[in-house]
């Protein structure tokens, strides 16, 4: 009976090929696309479950362009992406090189990778405990440490400046060391005759540098910065744990404040506006990245 | 020996071995805070060693929270996160990689595109869903959309796509059908990447924490990020407790990351560096 039917599915390959896609495709358009779709619909309404809900065409879009929480949020969005995308890779990347470089032949790389690895694999309820713990404003290590060094120093999760910045580098040690990793198999990969033959023709190690390991690892990168850019755009956690969008809304970024609209205040079609603008923002600065780099054949 | 050299030969020591311990602080300070007495963990300056070692926040934590549940419920949603999402990508990728069909490569471009997109962009309307289904609150609706995620979908295409074709060809030739050639041929050859996107999928369903906060709503039923959330909640300065519980959720990523360093490692490398292609 099998063969019977696997000489039918040999014959229409087409089917053939969709029946194995079905189930896939069946989850993430129940629970992925559909939802995407519905929530741009949902965007359009006044929407209310209850009482019914009124087309208002692009209403919710204009109340949010006229409103100034929207507007803080979207700031502090960018804010915290432009503070903690070059933290996460800028270390990242640092410690890959490293870990590369001076690790080879030496006791204890193990074990120093394997710290900086760790905390990727912790929680982002844990990481925020964490550091809103060590940045306690009475009792906090690293508040404590840092004011005693310098006296004028502020009081970081209830600065409105420095709220995010805290944040950012809670997020650089939560995340940076994923990067690491996957930057790091981009170095192993560089063959090592190249640098053999570099040091013969007697490049120096910053020529070596930006000759043969920028121009290498620049796949990588790219992979890495993508990640990074998504994740920024979409961090949630941290923020909720560590100050609730404070003080004030001067942490408040666009995840937060979609989940305060639609979920607090039940300003369901405006908190689906708000995230359809999320969606493509994240769309554009992706193939930006993608663009300025230009490496669109590497990402398939 | 001059002092130049020497120092070129320690530099490299001193710098990997104090990055690495200001990176580990974070940690033994969470749990210093967690076995420490209440009077001691609000002290300044802070202290490191306590006068004595206490369990009571651990005790408090066991005795007036479901801890123990929460730790089930993330084990359970994990499993089926990781499982569901092997078996429904596996099938997927194949059909990406090994077979032709029309609209195969538009179909894939889209997966791409929307690859991209956090839970905020669906998050509302997914909610609505779940809520008509009768699955908020309960672990199929918590774990169905992360199984839905492409991720291994492109991850597990990229690996089968470079299985040669000789091998596929040879099973025919013995009268495999397709699925004979997905079960013969591609899986057993292909344990490395299932092994790297399990721990990557676990990792992941482990971890989640805006859709499961949304979708789990009773104290019972949440899973250990969330419910790490609610203890903060709860007890705003009861540092004691909180930490206690973070410490006590980060235990099973820390014994099972001893265990399994290398191919832990060696697993995000390669959903790393697979996805880039």
């Amino acid at each position: 009976m099998w063969g019977k039917f696997g000489h039918f599915l040999y014959r229409h390959r087409n089917l053939e090929g969709i029946l194995y896609v079905v189930p896939f495709l069946g989850l993430w358009g129940v629970f992925l696309a559909w939802p995407v779709g519905y929530g741009i619909y949902i965007s359009l309404f006044d929407w209310n479950p209850l009482k019914g809900s009124k087309f208002v065409g692009l209403a919710n879009y204009v109340q949010l362009f006229h409103e100034e929480r929207f507007w803080n949020a979207f700031a502090n969005t960018f804010k915290f992406a432009g503070m903690t995308i070059p933290l996460i890779i800028g270390l990242g990347f640092l410690f890959a090189l490293m870990i590369w470089g001076w690790g080879r032949s030496r006791r204890g790389t193990v074990t120093v990778q394997s710290i900086l690895f760790f905390p990727y694999l912790l929680n982002v309820s844990i990481v925020a405990i964490i550091w809103k713990w060590l940045l306690d404003r009475d009792f906090g290590l690293v508040q404590h440490t840092i004011s005693r060094i310098f006296p004028s120093a502020p009081v970081f999760l209830t600065d409105p400046a420095w709220a995010l910045p805290a944040i950012a580098f809670a997020t650089a040690w939560w995340l940076a060391g994923y990067r690491m990793v996957v930057l790091q198999a981009g170095l192993e990969e560089i063959p090592k005759e190249l640098f053999e033959s570099a040091a013969i023709d007697g490049a120096r190690p910053w020529h070596q540098f930006i000759h043969i390991i920028m121009p290498l690892i620049k796949p990588s990168l790219l992979f890495t910065l993508v990640l990074t850019i998504i994740s920024a755009f979409r961090t949630f956690g941290q923020v909720l744990m560590m100050t609730e969008g404070g003080p004030g809304r001067a942490s408040e970024v666009l995840a937060l404040y979609l989940y305060w609209v639609g979920f607090d205040y039940f300003q369901v079609g405006k908190a689906a506006a708000s995230g359809v603008i999320l969606l493509v923002l994240i769309l554009i600065l992706t193939l930006i990245g993608v663009r300025l780099l230009g490496l669109k054949s590497e990402l398939q | 020996m001059s002092w130049g050299k020497r120092l070129k030969r320690i530099l490299p020591y001193f710098v990997m071995y104090g990055v690495a311990f200001l990176w580990v602080i974070p940690i033994l300070w969470m749990a210093d805070t967690a076995f420490k007495p209440e009077s001691e963990i609000f002290q300044i300056p802070p202290k490191w060693i306590p006068s004595h070692f206490t369990l009571d926040n651990v005790r408090r934590l066991f005795a007036e929270w479901p801890f123990l549940r929460w730790l089930l419920n993330s084990l359970i949603v994990s499993t089926m996160v990781t499982f569901g999402s092997l078996i429904v990508s596996t099938l997927a990728a194949f059909s990406f990689a090994r077979l032709n069909w029309r609209g195969r490569d538009v179909l894939f471009l889209i997966l791409l595109v929307f690859m991209l997109l956090p839970w905020q962009v669906n998050v509302i309307p997914l909610f609505f869903t779940m809520t008509k289904f009768g699955f908020l609150n309960t672990y199929q609706g918590v774990a169905l959309p992360m199984m839905a995620m492409p991720i291994g979908v492109f991850l597990l295409r990229q690996f089968f796509i470079n299985i040669p074709k000789d091998l596929e060809d040879a099973a025919r030739i013995d009268g495999c059908s397709s699925f004979g050639v997905l079960m013969r041929v591609i899986v057993p050859i292909s344990r490395p990447v299932f092994a790297a996107f399990g721990v990557y999928m676990f990792n992941f369903a482990w971890n989640e924490f805006f859709w499961s906060m949304i979708c789990l709503r009773k104290a019972e039923m949440v899973t250990l990020p969330v419910g790490l959330k609610l203890l903060q909640g709860a007890f705003e300065i009861d540092y004691g407790l909180i930490l206690a519980g973070a410490f006590v959720a980060s235990l099973p990523s820390l014994a099972v990351f001893l265990i399994l360093r290398r191919q832990i490692i060696r697993g995000f490398t390669l959903a790393g560096s697979g996805m880039k292609g």
